[in-house]
């Protein structure tokens, strides 16, 4: 084995099939993936994720970027494009489940998502985009990945699949964390162990980042905190570091468990939260 | 932001301690961080030759590393080593508490001396002095010192066995009495659940300190052991293998590198998926 860091973590000749591209994780595991090597099928629902597949295609080769527009809540339509997707590329040798609804739709910074009121709509978007929707492409790209005989899923899940929000962090703001999201993200970690224990033999790994606080402090969006917000300072002060995570820190989370440096990594739900839930 | 792969995981320069330096894990994470750029200190016991396996590492990947013996239960000898690290490099950057006895009981050929009725007080004692104390003492000298220049990463070797109990059937040998059946000792589930527990401890108490402190929990090494029991113990993990013993490389140079700089007092499990089901 090379153990020089460029070869143990490298994506080279890999394709990795990441979901919630434009968001603001996704943008940078776009980059981290193209980075290291890898081609990328980037699927997306935002306009902005035509841009963003733009700049990737200049900065790494119009044959590493392949972009696809879709709601995946349209499931007939999301489940096509899968289909579409795994019949034109020859190998899908890394999954990213990444895309998750954080804006009102689901309950996010809104009066109505709070434990009191949330409506079954918003409980629904919460299932069935950090459950189902990786389950759909977990179940479209199993059969190429079984046929290599090797496949890293990667699923995006965060700290409250470990630990619940604490209210007070919220109390005297308008940021609600909805139930849903602690629920079905907790639920992502039990389906990852799923799948790392029935496809293990086949070769296919199956790990969860839980990433703690990594706030959108750097563009005006439903889902963003302003950095001068007091509630970032209430975030800072319940890490064990003092301070929330940067973007480009998930990075070598997602190169380590998409490469053959965690060759032996499965079932495994890692913490990159700057030490929240060790406290 | 573009992460760039071998900034990322570049370790230039930082000097790591690594207990049990010489041994089957412990020789491969020197190995790792040599091919990084760093600088590994190889600490074992004299007869295991560390500065013989230091230049062995010093003439493959081109760096400086250096060999120490030393007893890590002796808070003199620990003191020594952190005077020599020093006098030699200036500063120290990461600790590897790798060190714990780890008989062979799947190749043991009974008599029962694992069991725990017969375990005796002194193989207790000699195992958590290894095991936990000598981690304690490493952290207590060394990681005081990396807090004290504010830098430093502190990595807990720990186990599968510090989240699951051992499964005894796996030790079991054919044509032996019960009561002399051999078993993994009571010892490596307390030493090594034990680390767990430090490393929590340490991340916290030191984290505004800059020093980062978190576990991995290995699973079983392939290392010639007898068949039988390796295809016992497949049939417990969803990779259905053991490890490679280069396969917890990846995770020690992602854990001593920046690109691990928002993790701190996590426990890293490497175990083929043996405790998810």
């Amino acid at each position: 084995m090379n153990l020089a860091a460029t070869s143990l973590f490298s994506l080279e000749g890999r394709t990795a099939l990441l979901t919630g591209a434009s968001g603001f994780l996704g943008r940078t595991f776009a980059r981290t993936l193209l980075s290291n090597g890898a081609r990328l099928v980037a699927v997306g629902r935002s306009e902005r994720l035509d841009g963003l597949a733009a700049e990737w295609a200049k900065d790494f080769g119009a044959e590493r970027v392949r972009s696809h527009r879709v709601d995946m809540y349209d499931l007939t339509a999301f489940s096509a494009l899968l289909d579409e997707i795994v019949t034109s590329e020859s190998a899908i040798d890394v999954l990213v489940n990444n895309a998750h609804e954080l804006g009102p739709n689901s309950g996010f910074n809104s009066p109505d998502g709070t434990l009191e009121n949330a409506p079954i709509e918003h409980w629904m978007r919460h299932v069935t985009a950090g459950l189902f929707w990786p389950a759909l492409t977990v179940q479209k790209v199993g059969p190429l990945m079984k046929e290599h005989e090797r496949g890293s899923i990667v699923n995006i899940s965060t700290m409250y699949a470990q630990v619940s929000p604490d209210p007070r962090l919220y109390e005297g703001t308008s940021f609600v964390n909805p139930p849903g999201y602690s629920s079905a993200k907790a639920g992502m970690v039990a389906f990852t162990r799923y799948v790392a224990s029935f496809w293990g033999s086949y070769g296919i790994r199956a790990n969860a980042i839980l990433p703690g606080p990594f706030s959108n402090t750097e563009e005006a969006g439903p889902n963003s905190v302003d950095p001068a917000d007091p509630f970032l300072i209430r975030l800072r002060a319940k890490t064990s570091l003092g301070r929330t995570g940067q973007a480009h820190e998930l990075a070598g989370a997602l190169l380590f468990l998409a490469s053959e440096a965690s060759s032996y990594v499965t079932g495994h739900a890692l913490s990159v939260d700057g030490g929240w839930t060790a406290i | 932001m573009r992460p760039d792969v071998a900034k990322l995981f570049d370790l230039s320069g930082q000097v790591a301690v690594i207990t049990g330096g010489c041994g089957l894990l412990g020789f491969r994470h020197a190995e790792v961080i040599a091919a990084a750029g760093g600088i590994p200190v190889l600490v074992d016991l004299g007869w295991t030759d560390p500065a013989g396996r230091a230049r062995e590492i010093s003439d493959r990947y081109g760096g400086k590393a250096l060999g120490c013996s030393a007893d890590i239960t002796s808070p003199a000898d620990v003191q020594a080593l952190l005077a020599t690290v020093l006098a030699e490099f200036g500063t120290v950057d990461i600790l590897i508490n790798n060190a714990a006895n780890n008989p062979k009981v799947e190749a043991s050929t009974g008599g029962g001396w694992s069991r725990l009725e017969n375990f005796s007080l002194v193989m207790w004692e000699a195992d958590i002095a290894v095991g936990l104390t000598g981690a304690f003492l490493c952290s207590q000298v060394i990681g005081a010192e990396m807090a004290r220049r504010t830098k430093g990463v502190i990595i807990n070797v720990a186990s599968d066995l510090a989240l699951i109990s051992p499964d005894q059937r796996l030790y079991h040998q054919e044509g032996v009495r019960p009561d002399d059946q051999p078993v993994k000792p009571v010892t490596y589930s307390v030493v090594k659940t034990g680390l767990i527990g430090l490393t929590r401890y340490l991340a916290t108490y030191w984290a505004d300190r800059g020093v980062r402190v978190n576990a991995i929990s290995p699973g079983g090494v392939y290392d010639g052991q007898p068949q039988e029991f390796v295809s016992r113990l497949q049939q417990l993990i969803p990779l259905s293998r053991m490890a490679r013993v280069d396969e917890y490389q990846g995770a020690i140079l992602f854990l001593c590198s920046e690109a691990s700089s928002y993790m701190t007092g996590t426990n890293l499990v490497i175990d083929g998926g043996r405790s998810t089901w």
